[in-house]
């Protein structure tokens, strides 16, 4: 662990106080749609269309802060991906490939965002949007964010097995008559909820590292599928709690790191490690394969 | 025809492509209950493209034309699939996804657990059943594909150049899959380039070259004259004993894959007009 003494020492009491235990328990929320929907991101090779739908939803956040401050945020950002997964899908069955269609929704939405923040004064700063307000959100926020996860993981969870033989050979699922392109599109609805549910309260780029950092931190660590999606869950659950805790301790020393960054920064240590890790036992397997 | 069993496939008089010119026209025949129909021609014959339209990825025009049409009934043997050797997940995992046409969304259950790992034994892979499925030789992958086709069941197995780059052991292994599963009722159409395969197991013969050229007992078919005439445009390179060459062999397995892709992409294409 990263900082062995103090949070052996006091690991829980922060998060008895509710502005800490709400952001704690969404985290939690979100670790579980990193093992699942995460999952089926990594597997399906869809970070870059995360990424797409991540910075679509940032302009939707800017026009609900606008319209309706922060009960605005969340209808904001759905109506943001709905439009968003309409414009990717219409792109890429206009024969543009599909990273130059993700590039275009990127940049097109990304840009609108930034030029609606600028316009719009007293509506939020473009960093609450990028890093969220993870310790201002509400119970209400908490539960309609939790709802969005749990419909999402739900869709997964649900045709997990379909979705498994599509992400492995999905010209093999077509043969065998499986509805392929429904599947897809399931999975990135899925994928929408999430990233709208994090999107809102712990901002674009906690939302995108949720949906990503997890679960390939999981793939470097394990060699099953099951493995990984345990591990990605735990990976997110531990990372998200470490960061907030880290939130609290240097806000005590006085520092006031912004909370969403920090806990993606978590992660992102979080996966450093599980790749030198990773690394490290696939050289010490190699060893071992070489001995025998 | 009154006195054989009900043909699994039944096509008659029909044409097949995607959407513009027809690739395949003329073709008639059937496929009955345990019976190997090997599906011979030439590199653009049509081949992949019957294979398609019989799984309802391509369109026919046809008189007749009955094939099974439950989910999962149809089994596929793809000559070559583009699979990430790094994806997590095991042989038995592979297989098991063969049962997801017949489950739908159903969890499977101590059945279809069965079933699965019947479908690993009868490919002879059962030792290696929890070993990663990118960690497989080529010619063992391939047998998990063939197990992945059997788990659902189906009553007509479509193998696309089951043999290709197979080892001896693993094509005396394939033999002997497909004759169990005649002998349990399981109709089969095998594109194979090589003809004492064809003759080994399959019972009749259907030979293509963009028209369907013949489609008779298998020893009828692979006479010297019919494969003149299928592979017109090979016939210096033809032995007379063999009927088939080296170098004419080694163009049509590299391009075959190429065949299976032009496929996939020109379906898109129709599919998006």
């Amino acid at each position: 662990m990263t900082a062995p003494l103090a949070l052996v020492l006091d690991p829980f009491t922060p998060f008895a106080v509710p502005f800490l235990l709400r952001p704690l328990l969404l985290l939690l929320a979100l670790a579980v749609a990193a093992g699942t929907v995460g999952m089926l991101v990594h597997l399906r090779r869809l970070e870059f269309s995360a990424d797409g739908l991540t910075h679509a939803v940032f302009p939707g956040l800017a026009i609900g802060a606008a319209l309706g401050g922060a009960a605005g945020l969340l209808p904001g950002a759905l109506g943001a991906a709905l439009v968003a997964a309409v414009v990717l899908a219409l792109l890429s069955r206009r024969g543009q490939p599909r990273d130059t269609a993700v590039a275009i929704v990127l940049t097109t939405f990304f840009s609108v965002g930034i030029v609606l923040v600028s316009l719009s004064e007293g509506a939020g700063s473009v960093s609450d949007f990028f890093f969220g307000r993870l310790l201002t959100i509400t119970w209400a926020d908490l539960w309609v964010g939790v709802a969005l996860v749990a419909v999402g993981v739900g869709l997964v969870v649900a045709t997990a097995r379909p979705q498994l033989f599509a992400a492995f050979d999905p010209a093999g699922a077509r043969r065998a008559g499986l509805p392929v392109l429904g599947l897809e599109t399931l999975g990135t609805v899925a994928v929408a909820l999430v990233v709208v549910a994090a999107s809102a309260s712990v901002g674009t780029l906690l939302a995108l590292a949720v949906v990503i950092v997890p679960a390939a931190a999981a793939r470097a660590l394990t060699r099953s599928l099951r493995a990984a999606a345990v591990v990605a869950v735990a990976f997110g659950a531990v990372t998200g709690w470490l960061g907030l805790w880290a939130v609290v301790q240097l806000a005590e020393a006085g520092v006031d790191a912004a909370p969403g960054a920090t806990v993606a920064l978590a992660m992102i240590a979080g996966y450093l490690v599980a790749l030198a890790a990773g690394a490290l036992r696939g050289r010490v397997r190699g060893r071992a394969a070489v001995a025998a | 025809m009154s006195t054989a069993p009900e043909a699994v496939v039944e096509i008659a008089d029909a044409a097949f492509g995607y959407g513009g010119a027809p690739v395949l026209t003329g073709v008639g025949f059937t496929v009955l209950p345990g019976e190997a129909v090997a599906l011979i021609g030439p590199n653009g014959a049509g081949k992949s493209t019957l294979l398609a339209g019989i799984l309802g990825l391509a369109e026919h025009d046809a008189r007749t034309f009955r094939v099974p049409e439950g989910r999962g009934e149809i089994g596929v043997l793809p000559q070559s699939s583009e699979i990430d050797p790094a994806f997590p997940v095991t042989l038995e995992q592979v297989v098991a996804m063969g049962r997801t046409p017949r489950l739908g969304l159903r969890w499977p259950g101590r059945s279809d657990r069965r079933i699965v790992a019947d479908a690993i034994e009868a490919v002879g892979l059962t030792p290696q059943r929890r070993t990663r499925f990118g960690d497989l030789s080529g010619g063992q992958r391939q047998r998990g594909l063939l197990a992945r086709a059997l788990a659902s069941e189906p009553r007509l197995l479509l193998l696309d150049e089951p043999f290709n780059g197979l080892d001896q052991g693993s094509r005396d292994a394939l033999l002997e899959t497909i004759r169990t599963l005649k002998s349990r009722g399981v109709a089969l159409l095998i594109t194979t380039h090589d003809l004492d395969l064809a003759r080994a197991v399959c019972d009749r013969t259907l030979l293509v070259n963009q028209q369907q050229i013949a489609f008779d007992d298998t020893d009828c078919v692979l006479t010297l004259e019919r494969v003149e005439a299928a592979f017109a445009s090979h016939v210096i390179e033809i032995d007379g004993h063999t009927l088939t060459t080296t170098a004419h062999h080694e163009s049509e397995h590299s391009a075959h894959h190429r065949l299976l892709q032009d496929d996939d992409a020109e379906r898109d294409r129709a599919q998006h007009r």
